[in-house]
């Protein structure tokens, strides 16, 4: 299989340095790339955002800037992070680049659509990042009704298209990775040889494609409401403000397993390569994804237990909720017990996987708290719930996609980065995370409402806390940006398989030629197959 | 991909088929048929969108795999309309307002 | 709690320590498990870590008995979680038929309460000790959220609707009110204080307000002035149905259906009157959907409700039922008949 080393062909980054030739590419990996710059680009912009938040909330009373544009802040944060960030994140780019890699296709099923999606992308962004110059919108990433269809007076409809038009991006991605997987595996490749970042997609692909057209048609009929005064949601038109409730939450429950799955297929591929040892319990890991996919399509009413949706509803959303913990319960014993007896190495994208299990694990757990309805009605809509779903966002989502950066920059870029720096960086984003989150638990048991732009004196320390760890956390993520960069042009070059890890990825030379294979691979063992070779570095 | 060629002789019957369902709606908005007025326009609906899936869609000659994938959006479609009913239907059993 | 926990609020309701007592159970089984979880990693990590550069894991085969263990048992406490939850929810949703009603409404960016006596305030709202209250809650425009941290509840005031929110306040004080829904710019300006005074002081409280007469006093006379009265007549003689004694009654609807007259039901008839026609009425009603405001619809409907004497619930104290613990809340308020 290695004869990666004697490749001769141009990688797909030399292949064509006219814009068109990335512009107008099919090449999944260069479609990927254009990605990665999209949405760092929205990853800055909405930390930005954060970081303004957290400076006005270092003061109890609102001094910085007016309520309205701490308002806009929020919104604008959440936004740009959740629609043009996360959900894109790790499918969009690492996606992209691995899933027809590691299943050994030359391309994904329909690379043009691949590359309308990034336009797509690029256009809801537009719209978006218009609306932010026009002045901003102020109604939460959740354009709550009646709020948004009839008294906020910003820039909902133009944000909302936004969210739109970046769905079917989404919706399209999705669509691709289903019929790639389904297609266009190798010879051999069967579904249990299938390595478990392929079956988390795969689960994530189904939530796209079925759950975005809901939101669609929920933002859809925002804008309807706003500008035709449709009585669908506003009860003085006749309408049911929870019914946008209902029909918000079907996605955008979903919508963070979308953030977190992949992630989690991330993480299976980490600490299989840096424990070099088959996941335990392989099955189990690829059907809990499927399992999450299936089951997180049930839950979102625990999003609503003291919204007055009706007593019933609220007792079989908590029991539906309290089910789906269990899959990523299944997840996290199965990774701690793939460490038994593994060779454990302690290279940085191995840092960030321990940073993932810790802070997935804080995330989980106080999910169970939300879950539960007589604790939910305290702790809903106060920075619990925030802290909550950054943990599971930031924490978990974040720490997977940069661990898996880092993991498949030397296949992504033909260069290694500075180690040491890396895992420095880990442990800034580690330290300056839990110092800006975990005060936040505190808080919102304390009450402390969410989207509050003034708070009272009492709550002043936690809160000096919480910004003194963005502070680190923002340092955090802007090293690896710089070190990314630099290795681009001058780090030292990467070999084919910088980890000796297994994986048809590692087969093919660093950066890949834009077939991917010279020949189609024929795949004969599983997934993580450490024992059954000589370890070999390069 | 396909390998099936429907007739178009097919084809033209199902866009009868369609026009006269089209009609039928309209037509029945005339008659007040009380609280079927809903089932009726909805039946009308789910019956054309059927056999535009069917014949137009060409799901009536796919594979099992094709026939699963529309399936599945008919039964995610199913599980947000019952659950937001779950939650209609059962407010107020419990006599307390906004419960 | 023997000491002062930094981090938990004030616990002033009967709901505070049930509250309480279950975070720390869950507070517990989520360090138990995190820290197993992190001391697996590290050994792990430490017992295991590569000795050589090409040394490869040693392979462990699934066990089926092991993936069962860590199914089913976070699956058992997951439901003790459930059903724990579960029962303080039922415990919130439900107010005691002798809890006294007080109405409020959200607007944006104050909070407006009225009690059944008809004292009005804004951005405060003063309640007795050890009496259960229950507050009904309304929105003017978006949807606002009743949340008081020191007796753990929140409810949604959601527009178009009337919801429910109750406690029984065990320590006298001062203590937030926040909206945590969000509701446009001055949303973190929109706090007040719920003042917790002995049964004697709030009746003083009372005593002090200056005198607007009670609500349903105030709902009559929207009632006379509205018109309502030219056809809901107290006989059946009206053009629309007697009001009189409809509040709790069973009412039989055009087609046959029945229904509860419940505050839900009443709302509707006045801001929507066509959507549900009593049987043997021509739906004649035009609606009152923006001509009343939240808070004259709601002593509209405590009009109605004194109208059907001794329902339980309307007004609690005044019914001669005393609250538990409250004996002098109960003999001395005004009553609303």
């Amino acid at each position: 299989m290695d004869t990666a080393t004697v490749d001769t062909r141009p990688s797909y980054l030399e292949n064509g340095h006219s814009w068109q030739s990335w512009l107008l590419t099919k090449d999944h990996k260069r479609i990927a790339i254009l990605y990665l710059i999209t949405i760092t680009l929205f990853f800055f912009i909405g930390g930005l955002f954060a970081l303004l938040i957290r400076l006005e909330l270092m003061t109890p009373a609102g001094d910085m800037v007016e309520a309205e544009t701490y308002n806009k802040f929020f919104t604008m944060h959440g936004v740009a992070m959740v629609f043009f960030f996360l959900i894109p994140s790790i499918p969009a780019v690492l996606g992209n680049f691995l899933v027809p890699v590691m299943i050994g296709a030359k391309d994904l099923a329909f690379p043009r659509i691949n590359l309308l999606s990034w336009y797509i992308l690029v256009v809801g962004g537009l719209f978006t990042l218009g609306a932010v110059v026009m002045g901003g919108v102020d109604t939460g990433w959740t354009f709550y009704t009646p709020y948004s269809t009839a008294a906020s007076n910003t820039h909902v409809i133009m944000t909302g298209l936004g969210v739109f038009i970046s769905g079917f991006s989404s919706i399209l991605t999705g669509l691709n990775f289903i019929v790639t997987i389904h297609k266009m595996r190798a010879p051999g490749m069967t579904w249990f040889r299938l390595p478990l970042f392929i079956w988390a997609h795969y689960a994530t692909s189904i939530i796209q494609i079925l759950g975005t057209p809901v939101v669609a048609i929920a933002v859809l009929l925002v804008a309807l409401e706003r500008t035709l005064h449709i009585g669908i949601f506003d009860p003085n038109l006749g309408g049911d403000p929870v019914l946008y409730q209902h029909l918000f939450w079907f996605y955008s429950h979903p919508a963070v397993y979308i953030m977190v799955l992949p992630g989690m297929g991330v993480i299976s591929e980490l600490i299989a390569a840096f424990a070099r040892k088959a996941i335990f319990g392989y099955k189990f890991v690829a059907f809990s994804s499927l399992g999450i996919a299936l089951v997180g399509f049930f839950v979102w009413g625990h999003h609503m237990f003291v919204s007055s949706q009706s007593v019933y509803a609220a007792l079989i959303f908590s029991f539906l909720s309290y089910l789906v913990a269990i899959p990523s319960a299944i997840k996290t014993f199965n990774w701690t017990a793939t460490l038994y007896k593994g060779s454990i190495s302690y290279q940085s994208p191995m840092i960030y996987a321990f940073g993932f299990l810790g802070l997935f694990l804080v995330g989980g757990l106080t999910g169970l708290f939300l879950a539960a309805l007589g604790l939910d009605v305290h702790v809903h809509d106060t920075y619990f719930v925030v802290a909550h779903f950054h943990y599971i966002m930031v924490g978990g989502s974040i720490m997977a996609y940069l661990g898996g950066m880092h993991y498949w920059w030397p296949k992504i870029s033909g260069r290694m980065y500075p180690e040491g720096w890396a895992k420095f960086a880990a442990l800034m984003v580690f330290v300056g995370f839990n110092l800006t989150f975990f005060p936040q638990f505190l808080l919102g048991y304390l009450g402390m409402p969410r989207r509050y732009h003034m708070y009272p004196e009492e709550w002043q320390v936690l809160n000096v806390l919480s910004t003194a760890g963005a502070s680190i956390l923002g340092v955090g993520y802007l090293i690896p940006m710089v070190y990314f960069t630099w290795s681009f042009v001058k780090g030292e070059k990467a070999p084919a398989n910088p980890w000796g890890a297994t994986g048809l990825e590692w087969t093919i030379p660093s950066p890949p030629p834009t077939e991917n294979f010279t020949t189609t691979p024929i795949v004969t063992e599983e997934a993580y197959a450490y024992s059954n070779r000589e370890m070999k570095v390069a | 991909m396909s390998a099936h060629i429907a007739s178009l002789r097919l084809y033209w019957t199902v866009f009868a088929l369609l026009m006269v369902m089209t009609v039928l709606t309209v037509a029945v908005t005339f008659v007040d048929l009380g609280a079927a007025n809903l089932y009726v326009a909805l039946g009308i609906a789910i019956f054309k969108a059927t056999i535009v899936v069917l014949y137009f869609m060409h799901a009536r000659w796919s594979s099992r795999l094709t026939h699963v994938v529309i399936l599945s959006g008919i039964v995610f479609l199913g599980i947000l309309f019952s659950f937001t009913l779950a939650d209609y239907f059962t407010r107020g059993y419990i006599g307390v307002a906004g419960k | 709690m023997w000491f002062k926990n930094p981090f938990v609020p004030e616990q002033a309701s009967e709901f505070a320590s049930s509250v309480d007592t279950f975070y720390f159970f869950m507070v517990s089984v989520s360090a138990f498990f995190a820290i197993l979880v992190v001391t697996l990693v590290a050994v792990f990590a430490i017992r295991y870590r590569r000795r050589h550069e090409h040394e490869a894991g040693t392979p462990v085969h699934g066990a089926l008995a092991l993936e069962l263990t860590w199914t089913l048992i976070p699956l058992g406490i997951a439901m003790v979680m459930f059903f724990w939850g579960a029962s303080i929810f039922f415990a919130m949703s439900k107010p005691p038929s002798n809890a006294m009603e007080i109405y409020v409404v959200g607007k944006r960016w104050m909070w407006k309460f009225q009690h059944m006596t008809g004292q009005r305030e804004i951005n405060e709202l003063h309640v007795p000790v050890g009496q259960p209250v229950k507050l009904l809650v309304g929105s003017e425009d978006v949807i606002h959220s009743v949340y008081i941290p020191a007796f753990r509840v929140k409810m949604d005031a959601v527009p178009g609707r009337t919801t429910t929110l109750w406690f029984t306040p065990t320590k006298t004080g001062r203590y937030h009110l926040f909206c945590a829904e969000y509701c446009g710019q001055k949303h973190s300006g929109m706090r007040g204080t719920v003042v917790v005074l002995e049964p004697a002081e709030f009746q003083a409280w009372l005593a002090g307000g200056p005198a607007t007469g009670s609500m349903a006093d105030a709902g009559q006379k929207l009632f006379n002035d509205l018109a309502c009265a030219t056809c809901h007549r107290d006989d059946a003689s009206g053009r629309g149905p007697s009001l009189k004694d409809v509040f709790g009654s069973t009412v039989t609807l055009a087609g046959g259906a029945t229904v509860t007259a419940d505050d839900a039901y009443l709302r509707e008839s006045i801001v929507n009157p066509q959507a549900k026609i009593v049987e043997g009425y021509a739906p004649l009603m035009p609606t009152f959907q923006g001509l009343v405001t939240e808070e004259q619809l709601n002593q509209l409907i405590a009009y109605i409700k004194a109208q059907a004497g001794g329902t339980p619930g309307t007004a609690a104290p005044a019914t001669g039922t005393p609250a538990p613990g409250a004996p002098a809340a109960s003999g001395t308020q005004p009553s609303t008949e």
